[in-house]
């Protein structure tokens, strides 16, 4: 408390011997502080112990990450629906941005597969060419321990989604467990699972998330095959992924942590190569042979996210022997009766080779792992062959023990002489493949360095254009603004949500100051950035309305209707109804829009839109002939002061009927009437029209129908 | 005139107490424009703090024909908003985590763009409120530059001081947070 007192003092005080100390070289910090301290000890060693706290705080608050734990599931599809020829069964998983179903194939054959779509709403730019990615990488593989891409195709509405074969099995440690594998056999699995890993490795594609859930295993013929699945986060060493930020972070956090390498835990997020998977292919060889993985996952959880990212990169696991040896008797026996064995046995059987073995492929530092999944596979295919493993320093003796146990018969008879000069020539021939693997890995290694800085640069200078963007609009700077976002290619852009927002911001600048081509180019971009943003498709359609591009209107509006087919939104019907029928066209006034008219009408009141409605119902009626009904309808529209626009589109719509019903006199008057409210009530392009320029177009264009 | 804009209006004019009924306000404007997003755009969309922030100020500005002047009241109002929003999502997921039942899923619920990761911003929120008791405006800069988003022009727009101080104040929190964050972790 007595320190807390001091604080409260002086944080002042504390702040600018801070910040003075930190503008000098580390070596005079002491002597200015004694000095600017003037004696107060206790002052100087708070500062001391801040300027302490700031050269190790690393990336504390220096940078924003950001975390997406989709909060909502919302598939659109449901069990029962169909997507192309195959008939949907249930969801089986769900990622970030797409579901995956168990579905029926119909034709050519019935079958059952596994089906991957992109989620309503995730189906921008930047993911689909993501889902595009993963599909590719998918294809591109072809590896009987692989789950297979068979098909691909998009939804009606466009949603690009794939077919998967679907690998019904179980997870790799409970089929082990389950049939009592002995070690050999679950290290014969494991090689598999290495062969299958580095073929993806080979394609240019790290998994990212190797656990026992993503392989499972099936029978073939009673043979067990193990099946890789899930490249769901698994990323393409070479080309970019648009929205890396969100994917990384998200992959980071729905990742696994128990078998997180720790370059992955460092979060860094830029410099992940093919040697975490190695490191995760580790973790899942602990786990099968002692049947728990290296860090307990719920302690790496519960110890706090710090404190994780510490034990991942720094603590040094047991040896699998070792880890046996300390458990207690009652699981030691569990686990050796498992792998059908006594514990001595198994004990004995993975102290040394398999120890190391397991251990390179955990080391902290990924240059002293095996180099590849394959270099893993074939150390334990020595290891079952008795030849001396990689794992270990080539020391004379162990080379010799291994020699001589493979060639008990022959030993006997080759002389001392012959068995130094094999040694020597396979030391020679290791050192030259060694030094042969490290220039070639670091080759590829300062290749995909540049690649990922390049990326990161472009990334970055992306996020300042729309941070300066995004400055420039809260100054009210808005010309400023467009110019810096207008040089970007809309596919580049990253952060869906501040964009969408300015270029909706210029869209409303332009629009209210009819600047209609402006607002209709920004409009583009919002559309193409989030396909499925509602207000923007009415607005657009009234744009084009307004500017007599009468088949794009048309366009528009078809698009809407179909888009929002099913909607059961008042709001959103009255809308797609409203600009729908503005213009007189025989192609949009049927029963989709009258579908829509009939949403709006039923709508609750007071709902937010039902004084609009008996104009728009007055409309539909217009425009299907029946004058009587639209001259009832409009009639019952009440006049309202804040909307000016609306209560002359309410008078013009009025004498159009009349007009129809042969009261030329009355429709005459009307008409003037409503001119002369115009002049009186409503906005000028040159005053500008405010956010109500919507209303503002709806009612020139009855205005002018009107005047024809 | 906006409920915002007159009380906006009366701190202006040294009404102490107008302050309080702002935060309410700001919040629910977040929240909204927040679940509009949600609903408009993408499920599982995340929110970037800043762009929330500056929505909000200008729809609410967008009505009113003349200039406010609170825009400094407002953000403030509108980092301390986000804090609170922040930190409800981070206890939230950390309930869900540790098995605590499952997240609502009603519209208001909603992600934003956390500054970093959940233990990081409930931790840094423990030390902040130390910091708020001894010193109210550094901890005032760090809501707005960490929870709000806001760039130090802004934030030293909102407080009242120079663009320098704010970034000499910055580094200074840095430490002292960190420091507080790493006592609270031993005792």
């Amino acid at each position: 408390m007595l320190s807390h007192m001091n604080d409260a003092a002086s944080t002042d005080r504390q702040e600018a011997l801070f910040n003075g100390a930190l503008q000098l070289p580390e070596a005079q910090r002491a002597e200015y502080l004694k000095q600017a301290a003037g004696g107060d000890q206790a002052l100087c060693e708070r500062v001391t112990a801040l300027l302490q706290a700031h050269g190790q705080s690393g990336a504390f608050l220096k940078e924003t990450k950001t975390i997406v734990i989709s909060p909502s599931p919302s598939p659109t599809e449901k069990a029962g629906d169909r997507i192309g020829r195959y008939k949907l069964l249930q969801i089986i998983g769900e990622g970030g941005c797409g579901v995956v179903y168990m579905a029926e194939q119909q034709e050519p054959v019935i079958r059952r597969v596994a089906l991957k779509v992109i989620k309503l709403g995730m189906d921008t730019k930047a993911v689909v060419a993501r889902f595009e990615a993963e599909r590719q990488a998918l294809a591109m593989m072809d590896h009987p321990n692989i789950a297979k891409v068979l098909d691909v195709g998009a939804t009606e509405t466009g949603r690009p989604f794939f077919v998967m074969e679907l690998v019904r099995g179980i997870k790799i440690t409970d089929y082990c467990d389950q049939n009592k594998l002995p070690t050999a056999e679950r290290l014969e699995l494991f090689i598999l699972v290495c062969q299958a890993i580095q073929h993806a490795h080979q394609k240019g594609i790290i998994h990212r998330d190797i656990k026992p859930s993503n392989i499972l295993v099936t029978l073939h013929d009673g043979v067990p095959v193990p099946k890789v699945i899930d490249f769901g986060i698994a990323k393409a060493t070479q080309g970019r992924l648009t929205d890396q930020t969100l994917f990384t972070a998200f992959e980071q956090f729905i990742g696994t942590p128990a078998y997180m390498s720790p370059e992955q835990a460092e979060m860094s997020g830029l410099d992940i190569d093919t040697r975490c998977d190695v490191y995760a292919l580790g973790v899942l060889l602990y786990e099968l042979l002692t049947g728990q993985t290296p860090f307990d996952a719920h302690e790496l959880v519960a110890s706090g996210l710090d404190k994780m990212r510490q034990t991942i990169r720094e603590r040094e696991p047991d040896r699998p022997s070792t880890r046996l040896r300390t458990m207690i008797n009652a699981d030691l026996t569990a686990t050796a009766e498992r792998c059908r064995t006594d514990a001595p046995k198994l004990i004995h059987l993975l102290r040394g080779d398999i120890d190391w073995i397991v251990m390179k492929a955990l080391e902290k530092d990924r240059t002293r792992r095996y180099e590849a999944a394959s270099g893993l596979a074939r150390d334990i295919q020595r290891y079952l062959r008795n030849e001396p493993v990689e794992a270990r320093p080539p020391g004379g003796f162990y080379r010799f023990q291994k020699l001589v146990r493979r060639n008990k018969l022959a030993f006997a008879a080759v002389g001392a002489v012959l068995a130094a000069l094999l040694l020597g020539l396979g030391a020679s021939t290791f050192l030259l493949i060694q030094e042969r693997k490290a220039r070639n890995r670091a080759d590829q290694a300062e290749k995909v360095q540049n690649t990922l800085r390049l990326q990161a640069e472009r990334r970055s200078q992306l996020g300042e254009k729309v941070g300066l963007a995004a400055l420039y609009v809260t100054q009210d700077k808005y010309e400023e603004a467009e110019h810096e976002l207008d040089p970007v290619p809309i596919s580049d852009l990253t952060n869906i949500v501040t964009t969408a927002f300015l270029f909706n911001v210029f869209v409303e600048k332009h629009a209210r100051h009819g600047q209609w081509a402006q607002a209709i180019a920004n409009l583009n971009k919002v559309i193409t950035i989030v396909p499925n943003d509602f207000p923007a498709y009415p607005a657009r359609a009234l744009l084009f309305a307004q500017t007599d591009a009468k088949e794009a209107w048309q366009r528009d509006c078809e698009q809407m209707l179909r888009l929002f087919a099913e909607t059961h939104d008042p709001v959103i019907a009255t809308r797609i109804a409203e600009v729908s029928l503005i213009l007189p066209s025989p192609d949009l006034d049927g029963p989709h829009t009258s579908k829509m008219v009939d949403i709006a009408m039923n709508a609750d009141s007071p709902h937010k839109s039902w004084k609009d409605v008996y104009f728009i119902k007055a409309l539909e009626e217009y425009r299907h002939g029946n004058f009587p009904d639209a001259v009832k309808w409009v009639q019952k529209v009440t006049p309202e002061k804040e909307h000016p626009n609306r209560n002359v589109a309410a008078l013009t719509l009025l004498a159009m009927s009349q007009h129809r019903l042969g009261q030329v006199s009355e429709a005459r008057a009307t008409l003037s009437g409503a001119t002369q409210t115009a002049g009186q009530t409503m906005a000028t392009i040159e005053d500008g029209l405010g956010s109500e320029w919507g209303d503002w177009i709806i009612t020139h264009l009855l205005m002018d129908e009107a005047r024809q | 005139m906006s409920e915002v804009t007159r009380i906006l209006q009366s701190i202006e004019a040294g009404d102490n107490m107008a302050g309080g009924q702002l935060l309410p306000l700001v919040y629910e404007e977040l929240r909204k424009l927040a679940a509009s997003k949600m609903a408009h755009e993408s499920p599982g969309q995340t929110l970037q703090p800043t762009a929330l922030v500056h929505e909000a100020w200008l729809r609410l500005n967008a009505n009113e024909s003349e200039k406010w002047q609170g825009r400094a009241h407002f953000f403030g109002a509108a980092a301390e908003a986000m804090r609170r929003i922040l930190i409800d999502n981070a206890r939230r997921k950390r309930a869900a985590r540790h098995g605590g039942g499952r997240p609502r899923e009603d519209i208001l619920e909603f992600d934003v763009a956390a500054p970093g990761p959940d233990d990081e911003i409930l931790a840094v929120n423990d030390a902040l409120g130390l910091l708020a008791e001894l010193d109210k405006p550094k901890a005032d800069l760090v809501k707005l530059h960490y929870f709000a988003g806001l760039t130090f022009e802004e934030s030293a727009d909102a407080l009242g001081i120079s663009v320098s101080t704010a970034n000499r104040w910055w580094t200074f929190c840095r430490a002292w947070l960190f420091d507080q964050i790493r006592k609270n972790v031993i005792s």
